[in-house]
């Protein structure tokens, strides 16, 4: 009983840290494109409330097998449908109108 | 069963089968649920990637403090009604009754903070999306899809709060019963995985929303 209230306390206890640590990467000067990095600390925290309070490593096999497939229809899902606004090439395409009008016509004709 | 003796239904070899069917089962009901948020967050990372300026924009409208101060409410309160699913397991009925009662209270006060103080200050300064919207230029579009994200995964969340809510108060109903034993707190350990995912929910939620728009 005493050891696990000290495991739940200490996990409290960094739960919060990540909680600290997650509010001051808010304020770092990040691109914008990096600043889903700010995820990090949650994601350790989503494990640790999953590890210590929801006791993922006592339940019986099939709960660890739920919890994984969970994960992974969640990884296809974000993966596959993200997949294309991630990879997408932009093209402008009023710079290349212009560059064809400007293009020697031997060149844009070949 | 509301015997505090470990007995179990027909279909099961014994009390421990049945208990891990339960658990189990939750687990399965929570994988489920994991796809259901998932969509939520898949419009995030689709709404955001077209249109960052605008989303953070919204973003840096939102009340930081309220959301910061939610985030401890539910990180201690998973922790509190795991420390009572602890004492039961010890045999000491009285102290699950109070832990399950300060869990509940920081739940309802996880929900006055939100829908009673943050949703009437944001609709009061004009970021409800519509005709109203109060972010104006070219940055409206993008930051009235933030607000559209946010309201609605915040109420998505709020609703699961209001059944865990429900769900622990009948569990405290229980426990005052004389319900739970060492030997049987299948339904105090089921609960708590609910309870828990609604707080693993909101600390994904919440860098979405408060933390990663905000930029120095």
């Amino acid at each position: 009983m005493t050891d696990r209230l000290r495991e739940l306390s200490l996990t409290l206890l960094l739960l919060l840290v990540l909680l600290a640590l997650e509010f001051g990467m808010a304020f770092l000067p990040l691109a914008r494109s990096l600043r889903p990095l700010i995820l990090v600390p949650a994601a350790l925290m989503v494990c640790l409330v999953g590890a210590v309070f929801m006791e993922i490593r006592q339940g019986p096999a099939i709960v660890r097998l739920f919890a994984i497939a969970g994960l992974l229809w969640l990884a296809i899902l974000l993966g596959l449908g993200s997949l294309d606004p991630l990879t997408r090439v932009d093209l402008n395409v009023g710079a290349i109108a212009t560059a064809n009008q400007t293009m020697p016509s031997a060149i844009r004709n070949r | 069963m509301s015997d505090t003796m470990a007995t179990h239904e027909f279909q099961y070899s014994s009390a421990e089968h049945q208990a891990e069917t339960a658990i189990s089962g939750m687990w399965l009901f929570l994988a489920t649920e994991v796809l259901f948020f998932g969509a939520l967050f898949l419009s995030w990372i689709y709404s955001r990637h077209w249109n960052q300026a605008g989303f953070d924009a919204g973003a840096q409208q939102t009340w930081l403090a309220i959301g910061t101060i939610n985030t401890v409410i539910l990180l201690t309160s998973s922790f509190v009604y795991s420390v009572g699913l602890a004492f039961i397991r010890a045999g000491n009925s009285r102290r699950l009754v109070q832990c399950c009662a300060v869990a509940w209270l920081l739940g309802v006060a996880f929900l006055i903070l939100k829908f009673g103080v943050e949703w009437p200050d944001d609709i009061g300064k004009g970021l409800f999306p519509g005709h109203g919207f109060s972010i104006e230029g070219p940055l409206r579009g993008g930051a009235q899809l933030f607000f559209v994200f946010y309201f609605f995964g915040t109420a998505l969340h709020g609703l699961h709060m209001l059944g865990g809510l429900g769900v622990v108060g009948w569990i405290i109903r229980r426990a005052r019963r004389g319900d739970f034993s060492p030997a049987f707190h299948t339904p105090v350990s089921v609960v708590g995985l609910y309870w828990s995912f609604v707080d693993m929910v909101w600390i994904v939620l919440y860098p979405l929303i408060y933390l990663i728009g905000r930029g120095p």
